[in-house]
């Protein structure tokens, strides 16, 4: 078992390396000293005879270093060793020293704050009790092109009684709601489920209890749980909240429970939600269940355990395919209506997941560009230790051993590099995610974990490696004749080093006109995005959001009837004209440019079905349009031209014709060219109701688009109804004002509260504010590709001139000779800045091939931009050539202030 | 005396094992065992004792613990393990085989060629 004495040993060296020592003394000195007895006893004096027994053991120090190389010196050994020289040289230049570990830390910082957002938002998984059997279930019809309709009561019970796939399923319903019976009305945000949706997450209270079997209800149990951010807000963290009641739209709620802190929906983190509330959605508000009357918008489940996804997918798809024989009535062939199921997972964050992987792409070249910066740098400065090399070796210095000490220089270099840049990023995360865009899914999640320091961690390896395996290699194939014959300052610039660093300093290049593309084409996204027309003029337009309650009892509804709404609707613009500075009021049910609500949210959506009259109505999916609601002096307010017909008008209320104005996509998809829809008669379909139209509506005009969804979204379909004829909850009122809105936030909240004090108003800010918000992540993405591609663009300049300085120093002799020879200045100057244009102008052109290549994989992120923009192409590459010939000019310079004897004299 | 002979690192190895063999000993112990066995033809460099023996100990084949010698001074002692017997065993047959051979190479007679 020698492997095991080995180990053994080796153990003892390691660890007890100081008795070691003084009992190999004492061994060593009891052996001479028994020598020295026998010469004694030969009859030799003592001194002699200690002279002679030292005189016959020899050189005693090179025993004891045989001794202690028998015994295996450590790797560790060598490591001190390696480490302190390695601290010393960096000590000797402080300056390249602090440089290289700035540099180092920025690009392991970035890559920290990178991926602890993209370990929380993609790879980890969902904070809830076995996160991957929870699926998102959506509802489609794909026959006509629709996904993620909505559902029936009936229709969610077949989940339950008809296919044995799910071990448990809940309904979910979010929307605003108005707190009231706190300690100030409130405008929250409630989240109605099933009673098992906590148990189903694995969710637990912090307080009270959670849901379960005892909150059944056909309609809602006037039960609700809060959130700790509630509780602490409105309550006080008082923990005799529990049994208070409260009010949510006028209805009684009870609290029997507190979430804890860390609990979040497995949704969009804003708006979060701060009331749960559960219901059975088979009575009011909602009506009488039937399999036609699909009010519901979202579900989610939870596998039965064993079952894969694809085994669960195939046996809802019988159970779909028996429903649609069974109730043909309720299921149009033609729709095909199916029932699919996602990963919770994938159906949240699968929309963001193309841009972060850019920008983590994006941050990884970020780390190769500094790890070739840095590579070039100390391949320079390794030339420059040639003569120390040649001396190692010819002292007896293995190759492997020279490399390992250049190595660990870069090592430790990269090592203080990332703890920098670890700290940085630790720091500065929760500044960083105040820029990240708010709709990122599950932002609330991400810290530095275990997994993200091991990122770090490898990161500032790989770097270490990259630049520090170049010249750790270089250097330890130094030839010893030739360079120990280089002469005393050694012209350490040997040809294959110089290639070398020329690929390296072209790389950087390359890299940096991809970043500067990317930014490039991002940032024309943007500038597109800001030109386009929204439809309607956002400056000097003051908006404010209220939402009316809606209670589950309707005797407790104040809005319940058109007289109340538009009594409430009248008096309110009223109020609201008579602010002073107020030019003119109107009322919109939603503001533009704030989004529909995406098809994968279960809140609620405008988007509603339409039938016209004389046109054949296929399939009730077929004609869709968004609905709003506005009062008569709404497109005056936002300036929206009018391209047919009329306005509405006061005269435009409930008991007299119908109306409806429709936009320039209606009109162009359903009668333009060949038809005038001015005249022509359409009807919607209810949202509750199965097979409920409203009454005819006449359309009286055709107004410009107004971009709702977002100013990249184009072409959806609107119709506008009259306030006053159309009865709904959410309401905001837009001003035009030339006051800003902080100014007006007092009076305009006053103006409502005066009709109805109960109302909570949010959301007060200038249209200007709306639009920039939606452009908000756009905005993120181009800056921080934009930031990088400056980065790069700094360091690529930064290197071409460290290169060409240390050129021109170690040439400095040959440059002397030159000027003695009768050499121009200028013709130094383009000895020099020649070879920076060349190394910039390869490295511009691979970096240009690279980008037209892939520059396609952006497409889906751009907006009234090709990815092959001409005007991008032309000017990332233009710009960079300027600032590397600015960077080559300055060595350059210095070149031909180069003094020839001096530097003749320096042989 | 005849005159001393050069020894291969292996070999030394080889008579420190058998010097243990015989009873556990210190460092100067085994130099003049080995002496005296090799009836004084036979005399150690001093100087590579003692990185012999710290090497076999590493491998295993012998080790030691300190001790009292003879006239009671502390000093380290040496005996041989059971795998260092093994070893010890296995090296004499490999150098009388090696021995065979190049005795036999060196009668050869121009004849036998």
């Amino acid at each position: 078992m020698t492997l095991w004495s080995r180990f053994r040993s080796w153990l003892r060296a390691t660890f007890g390396r100081s008795r070691m020592e003084s009992e190999m003394d004492a061994e060593l000195k009891f052996h001479i000293e028994a020598r020295a007895e026998d010469w004694v006893r030969r009859g030799v004096s003592r001194p002699e005879a200690t002279r002679r027994a030292r005189l016959e053991f020899g050189a005693i120090e090179r025993a004891k270093e045989e001794c202690r190389e028998a015994r295996g010196v450590t790797w560790l050994d060598f490591l001190a060793q390696d480490l302190r020289y390695a601290l010393r040289m960096l000590r000797k230049k402080p300056i390249f020293t602090a440089v290289a570990v700035l540099t180092l830390a920025l690009g392991v910082g970035a890559n920290t704050a990178m991926f602890s957002i993209v370990n929380a938002v993609l790879l980890r998984s969902l904070p809830f009790r076995d996160p991957d059997r929870l699926v998102r279930i959506y509802f489609n019809n794909p026959g006509v092109g629709l996904r993620n309709v909505r559902f029936s009561v009936p229709e969610f019970d077949d989940l339950r009684t008809r296919t044995d796939v799910f071990e448990d399923v809940s309904a979910l319903v979010s929307g605003p709601t108005n707190l009231t019976g706190a300690k100030q009305p409130e405008h929250l945000e409630v989240l109605e489920s099933s009673p098992n949706y906590f148990s189903m997450l694995g969710a637990t209270p912090e307080l009270g209890r959670l849901f379960g079997h005892q909150d059944f209800a056909l309609g809602f149990a006037p039960v609700v749980v809060i959130s700790d951010g509630l509780w602490r807000r409105s309550y006080g963290a008082d923990p005799g909240v529990l049994g208070r009641s409260l009010r949510l739209d006028n209805d009684l709620y009870t609290i029997v429970g507190v979430l804890s802190p860390g609990f979040r929906d497995p949704g969009a983190t804003i708006p979060a939600v701060d009331v749960w509330v559960t219901a059975g959605f088979s009575a009011d508000p909602y009506p009488m269940p039937a399999r036609g009357t699909r009010v519901l918008p979202g579900a989610i489940g939870r596998l039965k355990p064993g079952l894969t996804l694809a085994q669960a997918q195939a046996r809802l798809d019988a159970m779909a395919a028996n429903l649609r024989r069974e109730f043909a009535n309720d299921y149009p062939p033609q729709a095909k209506w199916t029932v699919e199921i996602v990963p919770l997972q994938q159906s949240l964050v699968g929309n963001v997941r193309p841009m972060l992987l850019v920008l983590m792409a994006a941050v990884i070249l970020i780390v190769f560009i500094v790890s070739l910066n840095l590579g070039g740098l100390l391949l320079a400065r390794a030339s420059g230790r040639h003569q120390e090399m040649a001396v190692r070796s010819a002292l007896g210095a293995s190759r492997s051993r020279m490399m390992r000490q250049m190595l660990t220089e870069s090592l430790l270099l990269a090592w203080f590099g990332g703890i920098a840049g670890l700290a940085t990023a630790a720091i500065t995360l929760k500044a960083v995610l105040r820029f990240v865009s708010a709709n990122l899914p599950r932002l609330s999640e991400v810290n530095i974990d275990w997994r993200v320091l091991g990122f770090t961690l490898l990161i500032s390896l790989v770097m270490g490696l990259l630049f520090g395996l170049a010249p750790a290699i270089h250097s330890s194939k130094a030839g010893l004749a030739t360079t120990m014959r280089e002469g005393s300052r050694g012209s350490g610039y040997s040809a294959k080093a110089g290639r070398m660093r020329d690929v390296l300093i072209m790389s950087q290049l390359a890299f940096a006109v991809v970043l500067m593309v990317g930014a490039g084409l991002l940032l024309e996204t943007l500038r597109e995005l800001l030109r386009q027309n929204p439809g309607f003029n956002p400056s000097q337009v003051v908006t404010a959001t209220i939402y009316l309650p809606h209670p589950n009892n309707p005797q407790l509804d104040p809005y319940l009837t058109f007289a109340q709404q538009i009594r409430f609707n009248r008096e309110l613009l009223r109020r609201a004209s008579a602010i002073p500075g107020v030019e003119l009021a109107a009322m919109t049910s939603n503001l533009p440019a704030t989004g529909a609500t995406s098809s994968d949210s279960i809140g609620r959506t405008n988007s509603n079905s339409l039938a016209i009259e004389d046109r054949p109505t296929e399939s009730s999916g077929d004609l869709r349009a968004e609905i709003i609601r506005i009062s008569p002096d709404y497109f005056r307010v936002m300036q929206t031209p009018l391209v047919e017909g009329r306005f509405f008008t006061e005269g435009d209320e409930d008991g007299k014709l119908p109306v409806a104005i429709i936009d320039e996509a209606t009109a162009r998809r359903y009668w333009w060219p060949d038809h005038d829809p001015v005249g022509r008669r359409l009807r919607i379909l209810g949202r509750f109701a199965g097979r409920n139209y409203s009454p005819w509506k006449t359309v009286v005009g055709v107004v410009k688009n107004i971009k709702h969804d977002g100013l990249d979204v184009d072409g959806v379909p609107h119709v506008y109804v009259p306030v006053n004829q159309t009865l709904g909850l959410l309401l905001s009122l837009t001003l035009r004002t030339s006051l800003p809105a902080s100014t007006l936030e007092a009076q305009i909240c006053g103006a409502i509260q005066s009709v109805d004090p109960g109302l909570p108003v949010f959301n007060v800010t200038s249209m200007d504010n709306v639009l920039d918000a939606s452009l908000e992540s756009r905005r993120f993405a181009a800056n921080l590709v934009a930031g990088f591609a400056g980065l790069a663009l700094l360091l690529g300049s930064i290197g071409i001139y460290g290169l060409l300085a240390y050129m021109v120093g170690q040439r400095s002799r040959e440059i002397g000779l030159r000027l003695a020879l009768g050499a121009q200045r200028a013709d130094v100057l383009r000895l020099v800045i020649g070879k920076g244009v060349v190394l910039a102008g390869l490295g511009i052109v691979a970096g240009v091939i690279f980008s037209a290549s892939t520059a396609s994989m952006m497409a889906s992120l751009l907006y009234g931009v090709r990815p092959h923009d001409p005007a991008v192409f032309l000017v990332a590459p233009l710009l960079l050539l300027i600032v590397t010939l600015l960077a080559s000019y300055i060595p350059a310079w210095r070149a031909t202030k180069v003094d020839p004897i001096v530097a003749l004299r320096e042989a | 005396m005849d005159r001393q002979l050069d020894l291969l690192q292996g070999t030394l190895d080889m008579l420190i094992l058998k010097a243990v063999s015989l009873g556990p000993l210190h460092g100067y112990g085994i130099l003049l065992r080995i002496q005296q066995i090799s009836k004084d033809r036979l005399e150690i460099q001093q100087g590579s004792l003692y990185p012999a023996l710290y090497r076999l100990e590493h491998q295993g084949w012998i080790a030691s613990e300190w001790g009292e010698s003879e006239n009671k001074r502390k000093a380290r002692f040496y005996r041989l393990t059971k795998t260092g017997k093994g070893r010890l065993q296995a090296e004499t047959e490999r150098w009388n085989r090696m021995s065979d051979v190049i005795a036999g190479i060196l009668r050869t007679t121009s004849e036998e060629v």
